[in-house]
């Protein structure tokens, strides 16, 4: 009698059990954005068993973090982990591509892609423009022009760090809401 | 027949107990991670999805953030380089920009001499490029400080 009792309480948990974990693993998507963003193949794909494939979930699973270093950002997956990207500075990794998981992560993501290029692009002719304003200065052909040239050279540089700066907190906010879907 | 369901009813729950959790998981997540907004060039600290304003980031009067992120150790320390660099960093970079501006300036009067000019044109340039390296390292704190502490908010 008492082992029909144990039987149903091992029943009941069993089937709750395995339901809960059935509904966590739903939330997951089948094919990592990480592994989608790289074009690597998830471990359970390549067939090397399911221990491979629960390490790379657990991986898959950590937030991600970005790291800058003068003009460009490496996003990083983990307190220690592998570098997934590099962007900034006319890079191309595809953010939106990674973080695709989440859809508000994917419109911060490509803010930052616009005002990155952007600023980029802008702060690049504005060095550029400073350059030339200071040969001018330094040479016989110094005019009255060449503080214009300069000045708007360094509005240019700083027109354009602002919008870096602006897409830099996007990427920070994009990586935030995809860290935030994958803790759910 | 009533033990039977009683017995099934308690080993449900006790395999639900995991369910709570991870929903309340979520929540302090949802409700408590911290996050940088950019608002017309001023660095705004807010908690959770809501965006809640916590403070700002400022060189002068600002928000303590060792205390904000306090329940993380990891988190702390980060705060502390965060504190260590922020403010030499832009007080570099300002002093940088008058003595590139002094040296602007001086190029257009006739007779100082140049040495004075060079000088500070290049004491300019590397007070910029030593203090923009000062606030990258910052910055750099800064988001793996936020970090570990969202981090520390799953666990």
């Amino acid at each position: 009698m008492k082992s029909r009792y144990f039987w149903a309480f091992f029943f009941g948990a069993l089937v709750l059990g395995v339901s809960a974990n059935a509904q966590q693993t739903s939330d997951r998507p089948a094919v990592s954005p990480a592994s989608a963003a790289t074009g690597a193949k998830p471990a359970a794909a390549v067939g090397k068993g399911s221990a491979a494939a629960d390490s790379a979930r657990a991986a898959d699973a950590l937030p991600l973090r970005f790291e800058t270093s003068w003009g460009s950002a490496d996003i990083i997956r983990g307190a220690d982990g592998p570098v997934l990207g590099t962007v900034g500075w006319f890079r191309g990794f595809d953010v939106e591509k990674l973080v695709e998981s989440s859809p508000r992560a994917v419109t911060e993501a490509r803010r930052f892609q616009t005002a990155n290029f952007r600023g980029s692009l802008v702060s690049s002719i504005g060095a550029a423009t400073v350059g030339i304003g200071i040969l001018v200065a330094g040479s016989n052909a110094n005019n009255a022009s060449t503080p214009i040239i300069i000045i708007a050279g360094a509005g240019a540089i700083g027109w354009g760090l602002q919008h870096i700066n602006t897409g830099y907190a996007a990427l920070s906010k994009a990586l935030w809401w995809y860290n935030q879907e994958q803790a759910r | 027949m009533i033990r039977l369901v009683i017995a099934v009813s308690v080993g449900a729950s006790l395999a639900f107990g995991g369910a709570p959790m991870l929903l309340g998981q979520a929540t302090s997540y949802d409700d408590n991670a911290l996050r940088i907004e950019n608002q017309r060039g001023d660095m705004l600290v807010v908690r959770g999805a809501a965006g809640n304003p916590v403070g700002k980031i400022g060189v002068f009067r600002g928000l303590d953030l060792r205390k904000l992120v306090g329940s993380s150790e990891k988190a702390t320390v980060e705060a502390g380089k965060f504190v260590r660099d922020y403010k030499p960093g832009m007080l570099l970079v300002s002093v940088g920009i008058v003595a590139m501006g002094a040296a602007f300036a001086s190029r257009q009067i006739q007779d100082v001499n140049p040495v004075i000019t060079i000088g500070l044109t290049l004491t300019g340039i590397g007070l910029v490029a030593y203090g923009a390296g000062r606030l990258e390292n910052a910055y750099n704190a800064l988001e793996r400080s936020f970090w570990w502490y969202n981090r520390e908010l799953q666990h």
